[in-house]
């Protein structure tokens, strides 16, 4: 090995061992000037992957039409294309109504902001939004959706942050069960295959009486998230040695989110 | 010098565009990962002190990307896919003779390997730090999946990487007349 290897390698080693030393806070910091840096191109990004969508949907479209009524002329195409055009400007239009709508009969202070990426790694479930310190937005805020309960903001950058779903293990939200006097933790899978994953409700007494389609609400303790947010429903229980464990369907669609609104106080 | 400034680039931009593929829901939400075979290229196209340069670019644009943050403590301290993607990428480079005598299958192989070594390494991060260590099947096709795609990837990355290398003419192309 030769003299600039071994340099390279103890500069390396300096570094790193300088990183390796980083607290939350610092870490915090150095993720959220980077987010900074980057977030013009996660703009960018977005904005094109949203058009790559929309251009292979209108193509899909233009097929099963081709197929279904290959006798048409292209004046119809064109026409069945145009009020292809107008349903989803109508779907956009309905959409933000039911958001406006929700933010103005909501006990809470709501911040609008719009997905960016999710699920950027494999081990974390996490999204990315575009409102940052400069919308009033701090660390572990609560992010929901007029369905309900989506997630809690972790990182937070100038014009951007990151989101911890609800589905993630580390996300822990302590609830209550509708109709019962039944609490305990809500927390998602370490790993799972599906693109819309179940969460898990520990902690229940093993004698609870938890039916299934019960309604589970966040019970306000731990401080993050307030209470009587909407979580999920329960799909099934099943008693272990020391507890109670609950299966429970998020409420929110977290696969297909698009618009999510994070709390920042109470009105 | 050019060369690794494009890997640089390339890196880059490959860590964002990673960022915006979805996961594959037929092979049970697998990612695709697409820096690690720019760099694993690297480790075998550039000197040593440079494939550090690249390992250490990655493994920062991992970290500053998917390091959780959780009130006040990190999941997995910011450094570790530095430390993951420096010592990969100096295995790599430690099989350059190879890639010298034209042998690359070795490097697409290892490409995939070292791809799921690095899933893997943080999958057991986060099992000692949860406190469980739990593999189930999706586990092991959320770590194997990613490093079989990445092995496919291979060959056409490292052909078009290799392309790229000489038309920038890259001064520590493999040679095999020079080789010792």
């Amino acid at each position: 090995m030769n003299r600039s290897s071994i340099i390279a390698l103890v500069i390396v080693a300096a570094i790193l061992a300088y990183f390796l030393s980083f607290g939350a806070e610092s870490t915090r910091k150095l993720q959220a000037g980077f987010y900074k840096v980057i977030s013009p191109f996660l703009s960018s990004g977005s904005g094109l992957k949203k058009q790559i969508t929309s251009v292979s949907t209108g193509l899909q479209t233009l097929e099963d039409l081709e197929r279904d009524n290959n006798n048409l002329k292209v004046e119809n195409r064109a026409l069945k294309a145009t009020n292809q055009a107008l349903r989803d400007i109508e779907h956009e239009v309905n959409r933000l109504r039911r958001a406006l709508a929700y933010r103005e009969r909501s006990d809470f202070r709501l911040v609008p902001a719009e997905i960016v990426t999710r699920d950027s790694s494999t081990w974390w479930r996490t999204v990315t939004i575009n409102r940052g310190k400069v919308d009033q937005i701090e660390p572990d805020m609560p992010v929901v959706t007029d369905e309900g309960l989506v997630g809690k903001t972790t990182t937070v950058a100038d014009n951007i942050s990151i989101v911890l779903l609800v589905s993630d293990e580390n996300c822990r939200v302590a609830c209550s069960v509708e109709g019962t006097r039944e609490q305990g933790i809500v927390s998602g899978e370490r790993v799972t295959g599906s693109v819309s994953p179940l969460l898990d409700l520990n902690f229940l007494s093993k004698q609870a009486d938890v039916r299934t389609g019960a309604k589970v609400y966040t019970s306000g303790v731990g401080g993050v998230f307030p209470s009587g947010l909407l979580v999920g429903s329960v799909q099934s229980f099943k008693v272990r040695e020391l507890d109670g464990q609950a299966r429970i369907t998020p409420a929110v669609d977290l696969a297909h989110l698009e618009d999510v609104f994070v709390v920042t106080g109470r009105k | 010098m050019i060369f690794f400034v494009i890997l640089l680039v390339l890196t880059f931009l490959a860590q964002i565009v990673e960022i915006f593929i979805p996961p594959l829901d037929w092979m049970y939400n697998a990612h695709i990962y697409i820096v690690p075979v720019i760099v694993f290229y690297g480790a075998i196209a550039l000197p040593f002190p440079l494939v550090m340069a690249l390992a250490f670019f990655a493994g920062f644009l991992l970290d500053a990307l998917t390091v959780q943050v959780l009130g006040p403590r990190v999941e997995i301290s910011f450094g570790w896919s530095i430390l993951l993607y420096a010592v990969l990428a100096a295995i790599m480079h430690g099989l350059r003779p190879l890639f010298i005598r034209g042998r690359w299958e070795v490097h697409c192989v290892m490409s995939g390997l070292c791809t799921s070594a690095i899933l893997l390494s943080q999958y057991l991060m986060i099992a000692f730090r949860r406190g469980s260590l739990v593999f189930t099947r999706e586990a092991w096709w959320q770590i194997g999946g990613p490093g079989v795609i990445a092995m496919i990837m291979a060959p056409l990355a490292f052909w078009i990487l290799h392309t790229l290398a000489r038309a920038t003419r890259n001064p520590y192309l493999p040679d095999p007349e020079t080789y010792e």
